[in-house]
């Protein structure tokens, strides 16, 4: 039994080495699709214009899985396309990874299943990563859209889009093109596929924006559910404590403790004062009111406080920095920003 | 020519006499140096020549003025100098802890890369360390800085330093210290602990340590990278350096202590609240609210109690697996080495 798996794994890893594939397209098909197959002809002709190898890897969540029928019929044909569901509703992230596992591509291009950018963006992101970028992003730039999705583009820029120190104007764009090494080292998990580009900058790579117009399709409002709203915003609220403070819990905790216990220690002080001067304690429900801010303070840091004990027991499990890859001597020496 | 450095099994390097690793690495810590890097890299050469075998080991911590190339071209002509590149900025720790990853050397000595330690110091501290220590901490004299942004906070740092672990460092923020490899290969940094290195070595290794007079020269170039502005992020330091010197062995001790203090607070309230009963305490309150305020207090206090025994038990929980390994590697070494 052992035998034929391996033989299995074998043939398979020989197959990977003889397609000798420059470009894997990853399509997650999770929200509001459009017609897959066009979208696919559109790509496939920007890459077959850049003159590039290609592959298409369409990754669907479960609920979509009749959209892909089409592409089903186009991969009989002969087409470079394959298809995969997933076996449970997953989200984007877990869709990504395993379009990724499945990639053969040196460089790899993930799509959403919509159009937000010009298909034709696709050969700026590639050129950028040859011309030595890590990760290149499309920015729908000149943007047309609708007022009301304007005004959620702002609120996701004035939150998560800081923790780019302003090097990236549109986080929500999923067009990106990036060297598969890149994106397999990132430690992609949970929601947090959309905040690639933050991931990728708090790891050491070079990200750059690629602006290309907003596709007439995108512009539709777009309101979603109040649920959808607050996920989004607990993603923002991890993915802002695990890039600041992953390292230094208790600077997180801590000033939220001490601001708590501070402010309840004060008021405890100045009526114990007073207490002193013969008022009484015990008919002042301002007194549970302090308590209950020392208590909560205290809790605070405590959590902290377990934080750093994980972090200083798991520093010798894995470095906090990454080396900067040698340059290949051929390369371009001039790409460092 | 560009020393290729390849990493041999130890088997190996054991069976090739020739290239022996150096006896001293030094490490230098670079954030946009570019003027100091040339006047170091000399200053080094002139103070250790050919008397023994040693290597710089030059980091730069994603540098945006021209370090890395300067330092690349000084790497290039001398094969005792390596230049180890991280690929964004990471801050002082993860510098010197990327250093001392790349490092050789039996003694490894670190120090700044601004000039303002001597390397005519290094052979000093490492007659030290050949005493029988196992870091070795310079302490500056004549300290050239300013008194009241520099001098003096460090001076209170110090003191609270050594009053909190125990471990008698005058000057913590003095970068030249010297190692024994022993002592590194235990030692993780991360977040800003290069701060408390001294106090990290004792907690976690048993270092024996002692302190050398070194000299200390004015800044001639570029800023000082260091401000006042750190108080906040210094106490929360101080507060986990604290925790991992006196209960890195027994979290739950740590957490239990605090839950017996709010218990002793729980206590205090309750009695209050039973003395209110008491006609001839006077005005500690007849009024109705007596009822709530002082067993709502002593309640809060034993929620409080209850979280931290609940939260020391999840980091006893979470601990374990890295408490365990670590406890495997500490026996081994005492063993070997």
């Amino acid at each position: 039994m052992t035998g034929v798996a391996a033989r299995r794994t074998t043939e398979l890893l020989v197959e990977r080495e003889d397609a000798d594939v420059g470009v894997t397209v990853i399509v997650t098909v999770v929200e509001r699709p459009e017609p897959l197959d066009a979208l696919y002809r559109e790509y496939a002709a920007v890459l077959a214009e850049c003159g590039r190898s290609y592959e298409f890897i369409f990754v669907a969540h479960p609920y979509f899985h009749d959209m892909l029928e089409p592409l089903v019929a186009l991969e009989r044909q002969g087409e470079p396309v394959r298809t995969l569901v997933a076996a449970r509703s997953v989200g984007e992230t877990a869709l990504l990874r395993m379009g990724l596992d499945a990639s053969r591509g040196a460089v790899i291009v993930t799509a959403p299943a919509y159009h937000q950018v010009q298909p034709s963006a696709v050969a700026e992101l590639l050129a950028a990563v040859d011309a030595g970028s890590d990760l290149a992003v499309a920015r729908r730039w000149p943007r047309l859209d609708s007022r009301v999705n304007r005004l959620q583009h702002l609120a996701l820029q004035l939150t998560a889009g800081r923790l780019a120190n302003g090097a990236l104007h549109d986080i929500a764009c999923g067009v990106r093109a990036a060297r598969r090494d890149v994106l397999q080292d990132i430690p992609l998990y949970g929601d947090f596929a959309r905040f690639l580009p933050l991931l990728a900058i708090y790891n050491g790579y070079r990200v750059v924006e690629v602006a290309s117009p907003q596709h007439p399709s995108d512009l539709a409002r777009r309101l979603y559910s109040p649920g959808v709203y607050v996920r989004r915003l607990i993603d923002i609220l991890g993915l802002y404590f695990l890039l600041r403070f992953t390292e230094k819990p208790l600077r997180f905790f801590g000033l939220i403790g001490s601001v708590l216990a501070g402010v309840g220690g004060i008021a405890l002080a100045v009526m114990f004062v007073q207490r002193l001067y013969g008022q009484p304690l015990g008919d002042r429900p301002l007194m549970l009111l302090a308590v209950l801010l020392a208590t909560l303070g205290v809790q605070a840091i405590a959590l902290g406080l377990v934080g750093e004990m994980i972090v200083h027991f798991n520093a010798s499990r894995r470095r906090g920095y990454r080396l900067r890859e040698p340059r290949k001597p051929d390369g371009d020496q001039t790409s460092r920003s | 020519m560009p020393r290729t450095r390849i990493s041999l099994p130890p088997f190996i390097r054991f069976l090739m006499p020739i290239p022996v690793a150096p006896h001293l690495s030094i490490v230098v810590p670079l954030y946009n140096e570019e003027e100091s890097v040339g006047p170091l890299v000399d200053a080094v050469r002139e103070a250790l020549g050919a008397t023994t075998s040693w290597e710089l080991v030059l980091v730069d911590d994603g540098s945006r003025d021209a370090t890395v190339q300067r330092a690349g071209a000084l790497a290039a002509r001398d094969e005792r100098i390596v230049l180890v590149e991280l690929a964004r900025n990471y801050g002082q720790t993860q510098a010197m802890q990327a250093g001392f990853d790349a490092s050789h050397g039996r003694v490894v000595v670190s120090m700044d890369g601004d000039l303002q330690n001597d390397p005519r110091d290094i052979s000093l501290l490492v007659e030290k360390l050949e005493e029988g220590y196992d870091l070795v901490a310079g302490y500056r004299m004549r300290r050239q800085d300013k008194i009241i942004t520099r001098k003096i906070p460090s001076w209170i740092a110090n003191r609270i330093i050594i009053w909190l672990t125990g471990v008698r460092i005058r000057d913590n923020g003095c970068s030249l210290k010297a190692y024994r490899r022993e002592l590194l290969d235990q030692l993780h940094l991360y977040s800003d602990m290069h701060r408390f290195l001294p106090a990290l070595a004792a907690a976690t290794a048993n270092a024996r340590i002692a302190e050398v007079p070194v000299r200390h020269h004015a800044r001639k170039f570029g800023a000082s990278k260091y401000g006042l502005s750190r108080v906040a992020k210094l106490l929360a330091d101080l507060l986990t350096i604290k925790m991992i010197s006196s209960f890195r062995e027994s979290p739950l001790a740590m957490f239990g202590l605090g839950a017996a203090g709010s218990g002793i607070v729980a206590a205090a309230f309750a009695a209050a609240w039973l003395l209110s009963f008491a006609e001839d305490v006077g005005p500690l309150d007849s009024a109705p609210m007596n009822a709530y305020v002082f067993p709502g207090s002593a309640l809060l206090c034993i929620a409080l109690a209850v979280f931290l025994t609940m939260l020391g038990l999840i980091a006893e929980e979470a601990l374990q697996k890295a408490r365990f390994e670590e406890r495997d590697d500490r026996i081994a070494r005492r063993v070997t080495g």
